[in-house]
């Protein structure tokens, strides 16, 4: 009898250990969360290589158990999920991101056309609106740089901000801006057509004159001087993607901008969305702050928008009728690469079916890249 | 040649080596120095002295082991040898992991003449009610890293190197008894160092910090727009001119083969429609520079198996119904 009772002790005592006998209802409310995810990167199609991770990594994140040192938990000492997170608590997978970023990234059309990296300027616009945003709801100036930096529609600078300078709400930012991020058709086209006239919808630009391969070697050179002089705080990350580009373009190392444009890239990728989503345990991220990011997180991509946008229509005023841009590329200078060019291209092929945006769009693209980093690279320096 | 661009790496590589190694110790700073220490910090003894502090002011960990503390200015004196200096300094021991300073990290050394008493005690003392110069010395005992002459301090006074925002520079102050901070970094004179409480004070709505950011946004990216605007234009210019060139010495070798033609018809009946036609694709060919690797161009390349190496003309069988 004596053994019934120890098994019966024992399995009571397991029973305490389970997932059923530690969750809470933030828990469960936070696997329909990661569940939804998974829904719409499966079903919808919604940016699936990140919400996938992220989705996951939010249901693994809030699967609870009882804290006796079993070295499992993301924020224990010397477990697995612990190791993986250093990337993102150090900061160290946003800039492999942006290398593989950079191995993958074409600047031919920036630099066939240089004064489409103004709209790309004009766009971190998003940022700083949300900045004062921010500051307004109460938010302390670090924490709402970390927020405010949503608006440039750049996960991994998201990530790379937030966790050094407001590392409590990192898990929220990186959600917040990743989904934004996937949720760009959405958001972007009923605003360009609100801004744009019919008439400057149809607007053809000149296609971009062909770029010499001398021209695209010397631009992560010279990008990389320019920047990183002027903010050497963004160091890591505009290091990383010139960096990635050079490997590109000199066409010597193809193979390493081949592995840091892919297998890399993928791999840091995977482990960046599992971690951060395993980042939102339900006690951390069900909080009225959260509420308060992704309302944020929402009015800094309406503005990057809007100004791109806008800053397009204004610099058409002192154009020649001949080099007029199209305003619907403008949404392109948030960085959502290349989603937000898409956007522009199939919101162009609407109004005229054979007005091809891509090309040009691309262009305030690559810019808002580099635009979000010099911009983040800004806050740390003054926030840091 | 070979040989010589190895040489050049190992060099280039030993120097950068001793260029970082000189960097970190240059970071080492005397920071706080207490002569007489009666009611302050007590060393693992329970016993108190006086104590400098030294800080690593890099963004690095560097081991301070091996550096020398000294006051006796005559190891100033470069005239002397090295071990005759050295024989004035108080050595920093090897093989104690607390001298190993993470970045911002300080440690303080106890004056007590002492070093018996482990790795944070000098063989020095420091003199109370008088001026006291103390030197930082690097493994070498050569390079001076840093010094400091202490003025005459009152009991539990400190001498501490402290940062002036308003300048951006360090000065030296005397601090009172309850400003003292061993092994931290000094605040004195309530000159605290708070980047985010400044811009929530000095500009509430963000309204600044936008200006500026956007402003160094705009100009990183305008510098860009500059460079790539000029140098697009001459390297087009450069081509249009190289494109001439070529275009002239074609039109040149042209008109001397329509001569050719012309002669060799008259002359040794040459066919005059073979000429033209070579004249024409010659033309053609550097008129629209066509060549493989032109971007843009899609250029098709004929399927170049043969029967040694397609995979079809290694079936032993032809499968006779294909549907």
């Amino acid at each position: 009898m004596e053994i019934f009772d120890f098994i019966g002790a024992k399995l009571a005592d397991f029973l305490t250990y389970t997932g059923f006998a530690c969750a809470e209802w933030g828990n469960w409310g936070m696997i329909l969360v990661g569940a939804f995810f998974l829904w719409l990167a499966i079903k919808k199609d919604f940016e699936p290589l990140l919400l996938i991770p992220i989705g996951l990594g939010i249901i693994l994140g809030n699967i609870p158990f009882k804290a006796v040192g079993l070295e499992i938990g993301l924020y224990e000492d010397n477990s697995v999920l612990n190791f993986f997170y250093s990337g993102v608590k150090n900061g160290w997978y946003p800039p492999l991101v942006f290398l593989g970023i950079g191995a993958m990234t074409d600047f031919s059309a920036l630099i066939a056309n240089p004064k489409l990296l103004l709209v790309g300027a004009a766009a971190q616009f998003g940022i700083f609106g949300a900045y004062m945003i921010a500051l307004a709801m109460g938010f302390e100036p670090n924490q709402a740089a970390g927020i405010a930096i949503i608006g440039g529609a750049d996960g991994p600078t998201a990530i790379f901000l937030s966790s050094k300078l407001s590392p409590n709400l990192m898990g929220a930012i990186a959600v917040c801006a990743y989904s934004y991020m996937a949720l760009v058709p959405v958001i972007q086209p009923p605003l360009m057509r609100l801004l744009t006239t019919k008439k400057e919808r149809l607007i053809r630009m000149k296609p971009a004159r062909e770029v010499s391969q001398t021209e695209k070697i010397i631009f992560p050179i010279v990008g990389l001087l320019m920047t990183a002089f002027i903010v050497p705080s963004g160091l890591p990350l505009l290091g990383m993607l010139f960096f990635g580009n050079l490997l590109k373009e000199s066409t010597k190392t193809t193979r390493l901008a081949k592995t840091a444009g892919s297998a890399l890239n993928d791999t840091i990728v995977m482990l960046l969305g599992l971690t951060v989503g395993c980042s939102t345990q339900a006690s951390e991220f069900l909080t009225w702050d959260t509420i308060k990011i992704f309302l944020l997180g929402a009015l800094a991509f309406i503005i990057a928008t809007a100004s791109g946008v806008l800053f397009v229509k204004f610099f058409n005023l002192f154009l020649p009728k001949s080099k007029k841009i199209n305003p619907l590329i403008g949404n392109a200078g948030v960085s959502a690469v290349p989603m937000a060019a898409r956007i522009s291209q199939n919101l162009g092929l609407e109004y005229d079916s054979k007005n091809y945006l891509l090309m040009h769009a691309m262009g305030p693209n690559v810019a808002g890249v580099i635009g979000s980093a010099v911009a983040a690279g800004v806050l740390l320096g003054f926030l840091s | 040649m070979m040989i010589h661009k190895r040489f050049l790496g190992i060099l280039v590589g030993l120097v950068a080596v001793v260029a970082a190694f000189g960097q970190g110790a240059r970071s080492f700073k005397i920071s706080e120095v207490v002569v007489t220490n009666t009611d302050g910090l007590i060393d693992e003894y329970g016993e108190r002295s006086g104590w400098i502090e030294i800080a690593n002011t890099s963004w690095g960990t560097i081991n301070i082991r091996s550096c020398y503390l000294t006051t006796n200015r005559a190891a100033l004196n470069e005239e002397l040898s090295v071990p005759e200096r050295v024989k004035l300094m108080s050595l920093i021991p090897k093989g104690d992991s607390r001298t190993n300073l993470s970045a911002q990290q300080r440690i303080v050394f106890f004056a007590d003449g002492r070093t018996n008493l482990g790795t944070l005690h000098t063989n020095f003392k420091l003199e109370e009610g008088k001026p006291n110069f103390i030197a930082l010395f690097d493994g070498n005992g050569k390079t001076l890293l840093d010094s400091v002459t202490v003025p005459p301090l009152a009991e539990n006074q400190a001498y501490a190197r402290v940062h002036d925002t308003e300048t951006d520079s360090y000065t030296w102050l005397v601090l009172d008894e309850d400003e003292v901070t061993p092994g931290s970094s000094n605040v004195g004179q309530g000159q605290v160092e708070d980047k985010v409480a400044e811009w929530k004070e000095k500009d509430p709505y963000g309204v600044a910090m936008s200006i500026i950011a956007m402003g160094v946004v705009f100009v990183a990216l305008i510098a860009l727009y500059v460079f790539f605007r000029l140098f697009g234009y001459a390297w087009s210019m450069l081509s249009k001119m190289s494109r001439v060139r070529a275009i002239r010495a074609v039109r040149e070798q042209a008109d001397k083969a329509a001569v050719m033609a012309k002669q060799g018809m008259e002359t040794k009946g040459v066919d005059m429609k073979i000429y033209m036609a070579l004249i024409a694709m010659a033309l053609k060919e550097y008129e629209e520079d066509v060549h493989d690797v032109e971007s843009n161009v899609l250029t098709y390349h004929t399927d170049e198996h043969s029967e040694w190496s397609a995979k079809g003309f290694t079936m032993r069988e032809w499968p006779e119904n294909l549907h």
